[in-house]
């Protein structure tokens, strides 16, 4: 009676950069999962390979192409490569994304270079893999598109943290949830839909980053390890006390990405445990 | 449950369940395995919706139930409980948009902010107070409230067409922040709480609305209530096209599926993107 999660996005193919590693992998997981057919898109063919080979041990059609999302062309070229082996794409994930510029760990402040950094890949690489696969979803007539962003991306909550290295990052995710916000009225005439996912704080190579960055900056802080303050921070900030996984990212971008979903456009999806609300 | 996107099993309490939106996340939630319970003021809908579900393969218990009263709210959590052991999710959906009379008038009454308030902020409150306990001595549960893409910021320039519709919108804000308040208070013991916010539905209460606009409006006064809906979806969905109470009830079943664990105190607009957040 009721279709399996193994249904929920067969026949489609989907798209994801950033794919390789971190939230990415999880969420090209997922939609293997569910049935797509993946393809992994990442900086290096060396990290595509690997996640490519991981994913097909499981026994999942995956394909991975590089590209560098803040080169156009280079986009162009992957989105390309897919359309030609795999006929389509359904589901574009733009994923691809940095906290800060080379070793920001032991600074407390942002740079110019943050700036220029978050920009070009999180909002202008946002921007440039959606210009990349628009015209091949207008000419189909449908398409979605999921945008991640961050809860980060919204208002701030809490005091002073005498610390504002993490700014060009959430300054640059409120853009690409602007960003999905214009983009969803610009192709809803298409049948296509623009959504974001805002995840909370997920134990990733960037978080490990950012916690490390906190503790260089307080002499060691509690004196636990990084992975301890990291927990203890989502006991003490997360309504359900934990720290969510790149898998439940995946999760909601595969609802998103789905028929049960052709009626929400525009709108960004806190994945957090409750932690901002909107 | 054994699957992701599935409900199997999952006993669910739906208020407002005899027509309309509730009517349709009932169908949608019993095709993805759920065991229904569905109630409504008007004991006889609920008795059709379920006969009509179960016509089709599913499992529905009709029920009668007042939201506006808390005992009566109690004593449906208790008949239930009694008949299937335990209530894992709970929909909060039964609503009203004003006081009766509501379709000719055009400023609204203190009777529209009674009506609102007591049926949609006060009767989620009773039907929650009346299943949490539950929900907490099972250390699990979900529960969805249905507001409305009212209840966001407004949008628009000018009200040409009175203010009959302040109250509800006000309610629906209301449910919000309620949503908000109430994931942060259950959410020790692993219960969810989100709201789904429908935009535009050809529902009886569009019915209403519609009629509302007609006698407001002179440029209008010749359409009937339904084309004077399908210009409201025209002029204010990006995707062209009315949600319908299905639309709605797959998102209720996204949220209320393992898929949805880590999503607690949102609200999430289904309105083909007429208000975004």
């Amino acid at each position: 009676m009721s279709e399996t999660s193994a249904e929920q996005l067969k026949g489609k193919v989907a798209f994801v950069t950033g794919g390789a590693r971190g939230i990415g992998l999880g969420i090209a997981t997922v939609l293997a999962e569910r049935g797509a057919t993946v393809a992994i898109c990442d900086l290096a063919q060396s990290a595509c390979d690997a996640a490519v080979s991981d994913l097909g041990t499981e026994g999942y059609t995956v394909l991975g192409t590089a590209a560098d999302v803040t080169d156009r062309d280079s986009l162009e070229g992957a989105v390309s490569n897919v359309i030609t082996a795999l006929g389509q794409i359904d589901i574009l994930v733009a994923n691809a994304g940095v906290w800060a510029s080379e070793g920001y760990q032991d600074r407390p402040e942002y740079n110019d270079a943050d700036w220029d950094l978050t920009h070009s890949v999180n909002v202008r690489g946002v921007v440039h893999s959606a210009e990349a696969v628009i015209p091949h979803m207008k000419e189909r007539g449908s398409g979605k598109i999921v945008n991640i962003a961050s809860h980060g991306g919204r208002k701030p909550r809490g005091t002073a943290t005498g610390r504002t290295l993490g700014l060009p990052y959430s300054v640059s995710k409120a853009g690409v949830i602007q960003w999905t916000h214009g983009l969803a009225i610009e192709l809803a005439p298409f049948n296509i839909n623009v959504n974001a996912v805002c995840p909370g704080e997920l134990w990733t190579n960037m978080i490990e980053g950012i916690y490390a960055n906190r503790q260089n900056l307080t002499d060691g802080g509690s004196g636990g390890s990084v992975r301890e303050e990291y927990d203890e921070s989502m006991q003490n900030t997360v309504p359900l006390g934990r720290g969510q996984t790149p898998r439940d990212i995946g999760n909601a971008v595969a609802f998103l990405s789905s028929d049960d979903a052709s009626e929400i456009t525009g709108q960004a999806l806190n994945v957090n445990g409750g932690a901002r609300m909107n | 449950m054994t699957d992701a996107t599935n409900l199997d099993g999952a006993v669910t309490l739906i208020t407002g369940a005899g027509r309309g939106i509730g009517q349709g996340i009932a169908e949608v939630l019993s095709e993805r395995g759920a065991v229904i319970a569905l109630s409504d003021l008007d004991a006889d809908r609920s008795l059709v919706a379920a006969e009509a579900i179960k016509e089709s393969g599913g499992n529905a218990t009709p029920f009668g139930g007042d939201t506006t009263n808390q005992d009566s709210m109690d004593g449906l959590a208790e008949a239930v409980i009694k008949v299937f052991g335990r209530i894992d999710i709970l929909v909060c959906n039964a609503g009203v948009i004003g006081a009766p009379g509501y379709q000719d008038r055009h400023e609204h009454t203190e009777e529209d902010w009674d009506a609102t308030y007591g049926v949609n902020v006060k009767g989620f409150v009773h039907t929650s107070n009346a299943v949490a306990p539950h929900m907490q001595s099972l250390n699990a549960g979900r529960i969805v409230n249905i507001a409305s893409h009212g209840g966001r910021k407004p949008r628009g320039a000018k009200a040409v067409l009175g203010n009959v519709q302040s109250p509800y919108s006000v309610s629906k804000a209301a449910v919000i922040q309620w949503t908000h308040l109430l994931a942060i208070e259950l959410a020790p013991n692993n219960i969810t709480v989100n709201a789904v916010c429908p935009g535009t539905l050809w529902t009886p209460m569009w019915e209403k609305i519609a009629e509302n606009r007609r006698t407001a409006d002179p440029e209008i006064a010749e359409f009937s209530a339904r084309e004077v809906f399908e210009m409201s979806v025209k002029e204010r969905m990006p995707m062209g096209r009315e949600q319908t109470p299905r639309d709605i009830g797959k998102t209720v079943a996204f949220l209320a599926s393992d898929d949805a664990s880590e999503i607690t105190g949102q609200a999430l607009n289904v309105n083909g993107g007429a208000v975004m957040n």
